[in-house]
């Protein structure tokens, strides 16, 4: 027997009974969009999730400090200091494709009668670069020539009046109103001087601390968002960037032969000539890699610390989330298998002559078989497509409802379909549909032609 | 065997029965359904096989169409044993050799005539067309030809049955079987069947064997076989003149 014969043959049966084949395949459609649904949501509460762990934290990073440690004066300490040579070392580390030094210095920042404190990091650019910073205004901190910072959008909330206390933001939600990228800001590079020679007890040994030196420096950029406090939350929102050789540079100028705060001391308490940075960022090739990357830096001695446990629980209870809502949907699919298996099997009771018939006419077994195999194929094909359209609308729906209301997902896409989702709900459900009738087509087969006859 | 298959057409005993039991088990008792039969049918007759209520007629036409397996005995048709064949070989077998006339016509009720007629021909894998064509054929010779997009209920009994033997025909069949073919018609109605087949089979050198419990019906053969408790009584032959 033909194939599209076959095809034809068992579409005709189907259409013969509208109203079984109707409510059969609208039990599949109800298993197959309730399928797809569920784990649309679990896709789509995943990819959300990721994303804002992407906003909070660098999925590829290992941060990478140097031990702690409470005997300075021991021999091994010096070789932990992180120095560019540290550097080269982490680079030919297997998995990683880059490590940038992170230098920070505690400066303040003076604007008029408010001061703010402030750690100050130094980047080489593609560190920078790779912070992914939405840029409001200017531009990020450039290499060479001379310092100039990047302020994070609410890096200016931190301001107080050293001589009340007065917190104005934190207190009343005032922002400080100036326009950092028209005027340069007055900033200590020496904050700790600063701080004790303005209200210090009056210095120690060495008498009372002398007022640093106060620098103009210019504003490369700020964030997208700025000041603004209704704006997202980002891992940069709150920290002041600026190129680490500017920095190195007027640290050097700075400090001259005293000992940079924060910056390691020989046994005799002098500072070395190298600037040691505090901490690495070391950039792994795949989010599967970090743990191990990880771990050989801390074999080497290191403190080393990601954010990979934590994503790798958070990727864990997603796909929990996820297997149970697939779960979910598999059920009501399963109950739609099992309408197939029924339908098919009340197909045959009622069918039974008519198979016989066909025998005697010279049907070929294995053809009755495949023709029950391919009814209860189109069932699920149906359904599946049927199914699939109609866990579009669901989608949309559901992602309406929900971008418009104040739950804890408002504004997210909870619901997303992947084309391939689609596609595999579709061949499940015809796999599906024929694994119901796989047995009734068997039945069907071996149904003995004389006795369907006899019972004339 | 493979040599005896090419000849078929040229053989003139087309049946051979040889010491052909069946037995039943109902309960405690045996049913002797076919008790001992042996006989042998040329190419182109047409028999009748007559008897009384549950004398064995069907048992033995289900026998020598392979529906049912016999207890005890051969079936040599065209050259095969049909006793040993499996199942899907004598489905593959009905195919080529057998056409078969039921007594409640059993067409498929979705289908017209043409579709009807046309359906031995689609298991076998002809193309559309072409079973089309050979159907409308099919059904001009037993007189539809205003028929053709009938479904079989927009048909009278005798209509129906009529699509019946264009559906056994169709396939152009050595033997063609049929069981109580006029049972579920008048008497008006079944003669006229009767003529329309014998015609057919005679122009087609066909063989025909016939169920009936009707004497008369049972005359329109060549040779009549009766049949009693499972034992054939006699064969009648009707048209001795065709033998020499
Ligand atoms: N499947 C069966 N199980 C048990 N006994 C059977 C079976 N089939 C037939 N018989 C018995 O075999 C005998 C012959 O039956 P068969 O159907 O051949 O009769 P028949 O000559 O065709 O009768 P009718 O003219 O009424 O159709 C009967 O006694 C019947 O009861
Ligand atoms: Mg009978």
């Amino acid at each position: 027997m033909r194939f599209s014969d076959m095809l034809k043959m068992s579409l005709s049966n189907l259409w013969k009974r509208k109203i079984r084949t109707f409510l059969t395949v609208l039990g599949v459609v109800i298993g197959v969009a309730s399928i797809i649904v569920m784990v649309s949501l679990g896709i789509g509460l995943r990819t959300s999730t990721m994303e804002d762990l992407e906003n909070y934290a660098s999925l590829t990073q290992v941060q990478v400090n140097a031990p702690f440690d409470t005997d300075s004066s021991s021999k091994k300490a010096t070789d932990y200091y992180l120095s560019d040579e540290t550097v080269e070392r982490l680079k030919g580390l297997e998995h990683v494709v880059g490590v940038s030094p992170k230098l920070e210095a505690q400066v303040v920042a003076k604007f008029g009668k408010y001061i703010a404190n402030y750690s100050l990091q130094g980047l080489p650019p593609e560190a920078i670069e790779k912070l992914n910073i939405k840029i409001g205004e200017g531009e990020l901190p450039k290499p060479g020539g001379e310092l100039s910072f990047f302020y994070g959008k609410f890096s200016l909330q931190d301001y107080y009046d050293p001589r009340s206390g007065d917190m104005p933001f934190w207190e009343k939600g005032k922002t400080l109103d100036v326009d950092l990228m028209s005027k340069p800001v007055t900033v200590y590079l020496d904050g700790d001087s600063y701080t004790s020679a303005m209200y210090g007890d009056g210095g120690g040994e060495d008498g009372p601390v002398k007022m640093p030196k106060k620098y103009m420096i210019p504003t490369a950029g700020i964030e997208e968002g700025f000041n603004d406090s209704e704006s997202d939350y980002t891992a940069t929102a709150w920290g002041i960037y600026c190129d680490l050789e500017a920095l190195k540079e007027a640290l050097k100028k700075e400090y001259k032969n005293k000992v940079i705060p924060g910056q390691p001391t020989s046994k005799t308490g002098k500072p070395y000539k190298e600037i040691f940075y505090n901490t690495l960022l070391v950039d792994v090739d795949a989010m599967e890699n970090v743990t191990s990357v990880q771990k050989a830096i801390q074999d080497l001695g290191y403190n080393a610390y990601s954010d990979a446990e934590w994503i790798a629980q958070e990727q864990n209870s997603m796909n929990m989330i996820q297997a149970v809502l697939g779960g979910i949907g598999a059920v009501s699919l399963l109950v739609a298998a099992i309408g197939i298996a029924n339908t098919m099997m009340m197909s045959i009771y009622e069918r039974t002559k008519e198979i016989g018939v066909m025998k005697v006419l010279g049907c070929d077994m294995r053809n009755i078989r495949t023709m029950f195999l391919m009814e209860a194929g189109y069932i699920g094909f149906f359904g599946g497509a049927v199914g699939m359209g109609f866990s579009y609308l669901l989608s949309a729906i559901i992602n309406q409802l929900v971008m418009n209301s104040d739950s804890e997902f408002g504004g997210m896409t909870i619901s997303i379909i992947p084309a391939w989702l689609a596609g595999l709900s579709l061949v499940f459900a015809v796999l599906i549909g024929m694994l119901a009738g796989f047995f009734p087509a068997r039945r069907a087969m071996k149904l003995s032609a004389l006795a369907a006859i006899k019972n004339e | 065997m493979a040599e005896k298959k090419s000849s078929i057409k040229t053989m003139k005993n087309v049946i051979t029965v040889k010491d052909l039991y069946r037995f039943y088990q109902v309960g405690d008792t045996k049913v002797k359904a076919l008790n001992g039969v042996s006989f042998t049918i040329r190419r182109g007759d047409f028999c009748s096989i007559v008897g009384t209520s549950g004398s064995g007629k069907s048992t033995l036409l289900n026998m020598l169409a392979g529906l049912e397996k016999p207890t005890k005995g051969q079936v040599v048709i065209a050259g095969n044993h049909i006793e040993g064949m499996k199942e899907n070989e004598l489905v593959r077998f009905r195919q080529k050799h057998i056409g078969f006339i039921f007594q409640s016509f059993n067409l498929l009720s979705t289908m017209d005539a043409v579709e009807n007629v046309a359906l031995p021909l689609t298991f076998q894998g002809v193309p559309e067309k072409e079973r089309k064509k050979r159907a409308v054929r099919m059904l001009k010779l037993v007189g539809l030809e205003k028929h053709l997009d009938h479904r079989p209920t927009q048909m009278s009994g005798g209509q129906q049955q009529r699509v019946g033997i264009a559906r056994a025909l169709v396939v152009q069949p050595e033997i063609i079987f049929a069981d109580e073919p006029t049972g579920n018609l008048d008497s008006n109605t079944s003669a006229e069947v009767m003529r329309l087949m014998q015609r057919i089979v005679k122009e087609h050198n066909q063989t025909m064997i016939m169920v009936t419990h009707d004497n008369y019906l049972a005359q329109f053969a060549d040779r009549i076989f009766h049949i009693r408790d499972g034992k054939i009584q006699k064969i009648e032959e009707k048209k001795k003149e065709l033998e020499e």
